[in-house]
């Protein structure tokens, strides 16, 4: 393979690119605003809604039987509640917009005072989140009154608080703040960056191949003294060049759009929220494992498209190609998948679980490596795959390129 | 002198179909050849397996002594090859696609250089030299072909229907560069068409291919002493409805 000639198929595919004004908004410029605007009105709109949910009011129908028991001036001290002393029927509570009910049974006082059990019961919609909201206020406000009487009948009965708890079971969360931010990224980012890189490379490959057949310049090449091998090498990394630079620019858009995310919704600590257990080696490998990620998903790209005949047949491509990552990717974030030495031979998976890997900072070099090869390995016969379907003579003839026909010779 | 385009014994099976058949001639420098045949007549395949498009079933072509299927790439450097299949570059410009496939071919820069400068001059591409190829009429388009084709100054150009779909002033300009390559550079040029009139006017030699099979080679004149016909349209006719 001569390199000028790689370079100058590349240059040109690149000049191409940077003139489509449709391709440019569409892999680099929409996603930059978009991410930005889309996640601020998210904020905002998420913002708007958390405050509405802890200041407005929701009517709480108590029975009027209620009024002496301390859960009426416990419910009264909560400024969210509107705390109205009224017999309902528990079926009418469902057609009052924003109301709970709540009644104490009868003989409240008469079962405390025997050391029983009174009995209060809250009726409400719990498909309603403002509801359920004030349901868990009104939880906590009459459980912590239980835990009041319940601690004067243990003084009462001389017993210590132990009596009623043999075991005090407590739980301690060790897993620092960033490892805990770096889980949760770990588990969608990979995706994401999958199919921005995905994206990102398949509308070029989709262009530089079926487009050309289509536009009828493909031939023109293939009468020229090139070897099939140096067009493919040119094409191939037009395409990566472009599922690089459209990876990145979504990546950084997400972020930015994230961090301005977290910033509104945390009053400006963004900067704790954002701490990863990422490493200067954790980058390394992670900038690794995305350059070789775009390698095979141009590669594959590439090859699948080629067998198209037209944009639009190459366009129906897209989607089942979308769903073998997409899955995948899915996969990896099911309950204990783990980068193993066998999950890293499987192609998308690994490099979805590898990327989760490092966001955790918990990663095996040794199962790192395992995919590095693989993902080099499944790259190499994707465009070793497309060498074949370049070199077949039904892409002149403008044929289906069958898959039997795909090892003879033009 | 030697042949600068041979075909020997071509032959190509489409899965039963035989587009050619045992198609054997010679091209040789400063001659202008003809391909007459009507459509499906294997003029095409013909054409993509002397251009190496196409690898013929049986049979071998040469281009400037060179197999095309044996040492690929030394005879495509001396090949210019254009067929009403190939279009051009819709984001370039006319000399970034001549400097393109210059560069493509391994022409030394300088050279390139003047080369482009020539053929823009030639072709007059400098009326619309600052459109991208998507925006030129098709004449203009065709214009900046045939330079495409010779930006690499090949000693044998094939041409597929040059003049199909253009006016008679863009078929004229294309004709009159077919002569002067041919009889003032001294390339081997084979043009398939389907207009007679141009053949009568241009060609040395006429090459009639029908259902595959190579019809007749010789010259226009010697083919109506043949038939016993006046004109190359009657001669034609009867060869091909014999």
């Amino acid at each position: 393979m001569r390199s000028h000639i790689i370079g100058t198929i590349f240059r040109k595919e690149m000049l191409e690119v940077l003139r489509d004004k449709r391709m440019l908004f569409l892999v680099i410029l929409m996603p930059f605003f978009l991410y930005p605007v889309m996640f601020t009105m998210i904020g905002y709109v998420g913002k708007s809604q958390g405050e509405k949910l802890d200041t407005e009011k929701v009517t709480v129908l108590l029975n009027p039987e209620a009024e002496s028991t301390p859960i009426y001036d416990s419910l009264k001290a909560n400024a969210t509640l509107d705390v109205k002393l009224e017999a309902f029927e528990q079926t009418a509570i469902d057609t009052m917009k924003n109301t709970i009910g709540v009644l104490v049974g009868d003989g409240y006082q008469s079962s405390l005072d025997s050391n029983r059990s009174a009995t209060v019961t809250i009726f409400y919609d719990s498909s309603k989140d403002l509801l359920e909201e004030r349901v868990s206020d009104i939880k906590t406000s009459i459980e912590q009154l239980s835990q009041n009487l319940l601690l004067a009948r243990l003084n009462d009965q001389k017993l210590p608080q132990g009596f009623v708890k043999p075991i005090d079971l407590r739980e301690q969360n060790i897993a620092p703040q960033d490892r805990v931010i770096g889980k949760i990224m770990g588990r969608f980012l990979p995706m994401m960056l999958l199919l921005f890189i995905f994206t990102g490379c398949i509308y070029i490959a989709i262009d530089i191949t079926a487009g050309e057949k289509e536009r009828r310049t493909l031939q023109t090449l293939f009468t020229a003294p090139l070897k099939v091998s140096e067009i493919i090498a040119g094409k191939f990394l037009a395409t990566y060049t472009v599922g690089l630079v459209s990876a990145t620019m979504n990546v950084l858009s997400l972020l930015v759009a994230m961090y301005i995310q977290v910033q509104l919704l945390s009053g400006g600590k963004a900067d704790e929220a954002f701490s990863l257990p990422i490493g200067p080696e954790g980058w390394a490998w992670m900038a690794l494992i995305i350059v070789l990620a775009t390698a095979f998903m141009a590669a594959i790209s590439i090859a699948v498209v080629l067998l198209a005949n037209s944009y639009k047949e190459a366009q129906s491509y897209v989607s089942p190609l979308m769903m073998i990552i997409i899955i995948p990717a899915l996969m990896s974030q099911l309950p204990g998948m783990d980068l193993t030495a066998t999950t890293a031979m499987i192609p998308i998976l690994n490099i979805s679980l590898a990327i989760g890997a490092i966001f955790q900072g918990i990663f095996n070099v040794g199962h790192i490596l395992i995919v590095v090869f693989f993902a080099l390995l499944y790259a190499g016969l994707a465009l070793y795959l497309a060498s074949l379907t370049f070199g077949n003579e039904n892409v002149v003839t403008g044929d289906k390129v069958k898959f039997k026909a795909l090892f003879s010779k033009r | 002198m030697q042949a600068l385009i041979e075909a020997r014994g071509l032959s190509k099976d489409f899965g039963g179909l035989w587009a050619a058949r045992d198609v054997s001639f010679q091209v040789e420098a400063g001659e202008i050849v003809g391909m007459l045949g009507p459509n499906g007549a294997g003029k095409t395949t013909t054409l993509r397996i002397l251009s190496g498009l196409l690898t013929p079933t049986e049979g071998e072509a040469f281009v400037g002594g060179h197999s095309m299927q044996h040492a690929q790439q030394e005879a495509r450097k001396g090949l210019g090859f254009l067929t009403g299949d190939m279009d051009l570059y819709r984001r370039l410009k006319p000399a970034e696609l001549l400097n393109y496939f210059g560069r493509l071919y391994e022409v030394p820069e300088t050279t390139l250089k003047n080369r482009v400068a020539q053929l823009m001059n030639a072709f007059h591409i400098h009326e619309f030299g600052d459109r991208f190829c998507e925006k030129l009429s098709t004449g203009q388009k065709q214009r900046v072909s045939i330079a495409r084709t010779l930006v690499h100054d090949p000693k044998v150009v094939i041409l597929d229907e040059p003049t199909t779909g253009l006016d008679i002033m863009a078929s004229e300009f294309i004709l009159k560069f077919i002569r002067s390559m041919a009889k003032e550079e001294g390339k081997a040029v084979i043009f398939s068409t389907h207009h007679l009139d141009e053949v009568e006017r241009l060609c040395d030699k006429v090459l009639v291919i029908h259902t595959g099979r190579l019809v007749y080679a010789g010259t226009p004149a010697d083919l109506n002493a043949q038939t016993g016909k006046n004109t190359l349209a009657d001669s034609f006719f009867q060869l091909v409805n014999a």
